[in-house]
Parts: structure tokens; C-alpha cells; sequence
């Protein structure tokens, strides 16, 4: 018997994290697309920091910091009353976290890739900036955009050592469908595992099939163009 | 040149083999570790066979094993998984049972006083109470067990976080992410949380043994089938008995 909980927390985890993601990354992008100075390469760096970084690594801060003997844990618990360890909120914010560069760089490569003359016509015409991200720039790097979104959706999907550190694996509010495998197969419950990792491998497949069907889709009209 | 890379990758490999052929290797559950550690040591004071320790949970060693991994003995934290392997022909003789472990009731807190009550359980400043995955680990199994036996289960059940092995859960108690936790009485008296927090041992008479067996596995065989033959017998001589003791389990 395959339960769907584990499934629809993690489709309803990646989700969230890719709209948030959305959100933060398209300024954060349009911010690193500029001029190149110290403090742009210094938050560069971090944003990239989690493509190379073990997610154990990542778990193993978020755990400190998140525990309530920890400094922000603590003022967390005493202010607000919130423990982010062990909770759906603790989750998303290790995946926003995690997945940061699978949004931020796909924009930010798209914004790159247009010519300046683009932004300066806007500009010129009496665009606001942000009249002219919006309104202009971002219409124009819609493979981009989407390539960000589905490469995040996905990943997401695909976290499992953070979740391991700190979930705790709670039905419903923290056991993921990655961690759900694992355990199956931990209990030698192989066909239960099976279920899993292959709905999981479909819903995968699919997304970056339509990525790159669309991709493909748009690189043919620009080609025709 | 390329002469002599060739025979200096030859003697490389003579020499890594020489190395092996003195080694065993042994495949030890994670509440082990320590222990194992001090018995290690105590075998090399007669015996000069190398000996590499493999910790991890369990579960995942008996699957590395059941894949081919090339491990001699295998010292469980139950009984179930051995029992499994002989079945399936991986071990050489029938699972036996080297110690018992022991349940007992950790916290990290300065504010919160485990004792033979689990009521405490019950108190609104606990909001997670750390066991290790029931499914998977006897010591998290036992814990259910108890917490059911008492009525307690399903009352404290939204409090409870798993971790995925009874050191996992140890850590969570050890970081204060969660508040008090069932673990071993093997890791509260282990040298590196000897003196942290408070705990106390839970009536055994409360939940099933949590019997601890070994295997001698079928690449004992191929290796160093003398060596790992001595190893294991030694696990069973006074001199170890009394390590397994003296870090908190209990042996017949």
C-alpha cells in the first residue's frame, strides 16, 4: 500500500518554494546582472554556494540554527513562539535555501543574454527600471524563466539529505516522498519503495520533457523569425 | 620509463594487497561504535590483525552486505537483520547474541527532570520528543512499545520526531531541536555526551529485550577467515563482556 501523503507534501514543498523562489529570484537576478562589483560577487558567491556545498552541510547549520538552544531558534521560540526545526516552515525555508541557483541562474543568465541596446531603448523612451525589467526585459527571456521554474520544481523533488537532518520525519508535516523511499528500503519494503521512486521518476521525466519540448518549440520559431 | 611505471604501479598493488591480507573488516550498528572502538583496541593488545570498523545504521549495512559489500562480521543492534542474512546464505553460521541493549529517557534541557514517569511526556513545555524510526530501528521500535504500553502513545504522538537511527535521534537531543528523546544507554554514557543533560533508564521489564546479534559473514571465507574466526570469538571472552558492560549494555 503506497500512502500518497509523502507525495503530495513533496509536490506541495516544491511548489511552494518555486513560487517563493520566483519572487525572490527575478530582482535578486536583475540585481546580479549588473555591473560587477565586490559586493555583487560576494552575494554571487553565496547564491552559488549551494550547488557545491554536501546538503549535509546546509542541514547541519539549519539544525543549529533552527534548534531552540540556538540564537535565532531561541529568539524564534521566545518571540513569536515558532520552531522552525521538525515543521513544514523549517522545510521550505531549506529548500528556498537549496534551490536558490537553480532560479536565480537561469534568469540571470537570460537577463545577460540581452542586448544592452534593449534595456537603453526602454530607458530612452522614458521607461521606468522597473517598468522596463517587467515590461520588457523579462517578456524576453520567457525560456529562461522557465527553464528556472522547472529546474526548481525539480530539484526540489529531489531534496532528500537536508530533509533527512531536519525533518524528523513526521507523517504528513515533513516526511517527503525521497525520505519515504529511503525508509521502505531500509525496511527491505522494496515494492512499496518501487511505487514511490517511480512516481517520482515519472512526475521528473515529464517536467523536464516539457522543458526541453519547449525549448526546442522556441528555438524554432526564433530560427523562423 | 614506461617500464618502470608499470613495475612501480606493480609493487603499489603487491603492497596495498600485502596490507589487506592482515585486515578485517567489520560492519558495526551506529550504537556501537564507541564500544566497539574500546573492544577493537583490547583485541589488538594480543592479536596484531588489523581491524577496520564500518559504522552505520543497521538496516543500510545489511543491505551494503546483501550487495556484495566485502565485510567479515557484521554486529547488529538487532536480531531481525543477521537473521535475515543467514537466511539468505550471506552469513556462515546462525546469528548469535553478543549484548542486550538498554532504553533509557534523554534531555539536554536544564529545565526538564526525566524519571521512571513517563507522564513528563505529557508536559506542554515538550513539544517534540525525538525516538528513532520504529520501522527500522529496534530501539525506536522498543520506544513505541513502551510509550503504548503506558497509553501514552497516542497522546504524545504528534510530538514525536524520528530520526533514522538511534544516533540520529541522539543528535536531536544533543542540539535541543527537540526536547527529550528515547535513546541508548550506550550513548548517554559515551565519553562525548558522559555529562551532558540528564537521563534516566527505563524499567527493562517495560519493553522486549533489544537483543544485539553478530554474524560471521561468507567473506570471512575469502579474506582472512582465521583472523575474522578470532575476532568474533573474541567478542564473546570475559575481556569484552566487560567492555560491553562497562558502556551500558547488558550480556549474559
Amino acid at each position: 500500500m503506497v500512502e500518497w501523503s509523502p507525495l503530495w507534501l513533496t509536490l506541495k514543498l516544491s511548489f511552494l518554494t518555486t513560487l517563493i523562489l520566483f519572487c525572490v529570484a527575478i530582482p535578486l537576478a536583475n540585481w546580479l546582472s549588473k555591473e560587477k562589483t565586490i559586493p555583487r560577487t560576494f552575494v554571487e558567491v553565496i547564491v552559488s554556494m549551494p550547488l557545491v556545498l554536501p546538503p549535509s552541510v546546509i542541514g547541519f547549520y539549519l539544525l543549529l540554527a533552527f534548534s531552540p538552544a540556538g540564537a535565532l531558534g531561541g529568539m524564534l521560540e521566545k518571540w513569536f513562539d515558532i520552531r522552525l526545526v521538525f515543521s513544514f516552515g523549517g522545510l521550505l525555508i531549506a529548500s528556498i535555501i537549496y534551490s536558490l541557483p537553480f532560479m536565480v541562474h537561469p534568469i540571470q543568465s537570460g537577463l545577460a543574454s540581452l542586448p544592452s541596446s534593449l534595456k537603453e531603448a526602454a530607458y530612452s523612451l522614458g521607461k521606468s527600471e522597473r517598468q522596463t525589467l517587467f515590461g520588457v526585459l523579462l517578456p524576453n527571456i520567457k525560456p529562461f524563466l522557465f527553464t528556472g521554474v522547472i529546474l526548481t520544481f525539480a530539484h526540489t523533488i529531489g531534496e532528500f539529505g537536508i530533509v533527512l537532518m531536519i525533518g524528523g520525519n513526521i507523517p504528513g508535516k515533513t516526511r517527503t516522498a525521497s525520505i519515504a523511499i529511503y525508509d521502505e528500503v531500509e525496511a527491505f519494503n522494496y515494492p512499496a519503495a518501487n511505487r514511490y521512486a517511480l512516481t517520482l521518476l515519472t512526475i521528473s521525466f515529464i517536467m523536464l520533457f516539457l522543458l526541453y519540448l519547449y525549448n526546442r518549440r522556441l528555438a524554432r520559431i526564433n530560427v523562423i523569425q | 620509463m614506461k617500464k618502470s611505471l608499470v613495475s612501480f604501479i606493480f609493487c603499489l598493488f603487491l603492497f596495498v594487497c600485502g596490507l589487506a591480507q592482515t585486515k578485517i573488516t567489520v560492519a558495526v550498528a551506529a550504537n556501537m561504535q564507541y564500544t566497539m572502538e574500546a573492544v577493537r583496541d583490547e583485541f589488538k593488545k594480543t592479536d596484531r590483525t588489523g581491524i577496520e570498523l564500518i559504522v552505520g545504521a543497521s538496516g543500510n549495512l545489511a543491505q551494503q552486505i546483501m550487495q556484495g559489500a566485502p565485510f567479515d562480521i557484521f554486529l547488529s543492534a538487532d536480531t531481525s537483520y543477521p537473521a535475515r542474512l543467514y537466511e539468505n546464505h550471506f552469513a556462515l553460521e546462525a546469528p548469535k547474541v553478543y549484548a542486550q541493549g538498554l532504553l533509557v529517557l534523554w534531555t539536554t534541557k536544564k529545565n526538564i527532570h526525566p524519571g521512571e514517569d513517563l507522564k513528563i511526556l505529557l508536559n506542554e513545555e515538550i513539544k517534540h520528543i525525538a525516538i528513532a524510526n520504529p520501522q527500522i530501528a529496534p530501539y525506536g521500535a522498543s520506544a513505541v512499545f513502551i510509550l503504548k504500553k503506558y497509553d501514552l502513545f497516542e497522546r504524545v504522538k504528534s510530538k514525536l520526531v524520528m530520526g533514522e537511527s538511534i544516533t540520529q535521534s541522539s543528535q536531536y537531543i544533543a542540539t535541543q531541536a527537540a526536547d527529550i528523546g528515547f535513546t541508548a544507554k550506550s550513548i548517554v554514557l559515551s565519553d562525548k555526551t558522559k555529562d551532558k543533560g540528564q537521563w534516566s533508564e527505563l524499567n527493562k521489564a517495560d519493553y522486549p529485550p533489544i537483543l544485539q546479534a553478530v554474524v560471521l559473514l561468507k567473506h570471512a571465507q575469502l579474506s582472512n577467515s582465521a583472523a575474522a574466526n578470532r575476532f568474533y570469538q573474541f567478542l564473546f571472552s570475559e575481556q569484552a563482556k566487560n567492555i560491553f558492560k562497562k558502556f551500558g549494555y547488558l550480556v549474559q
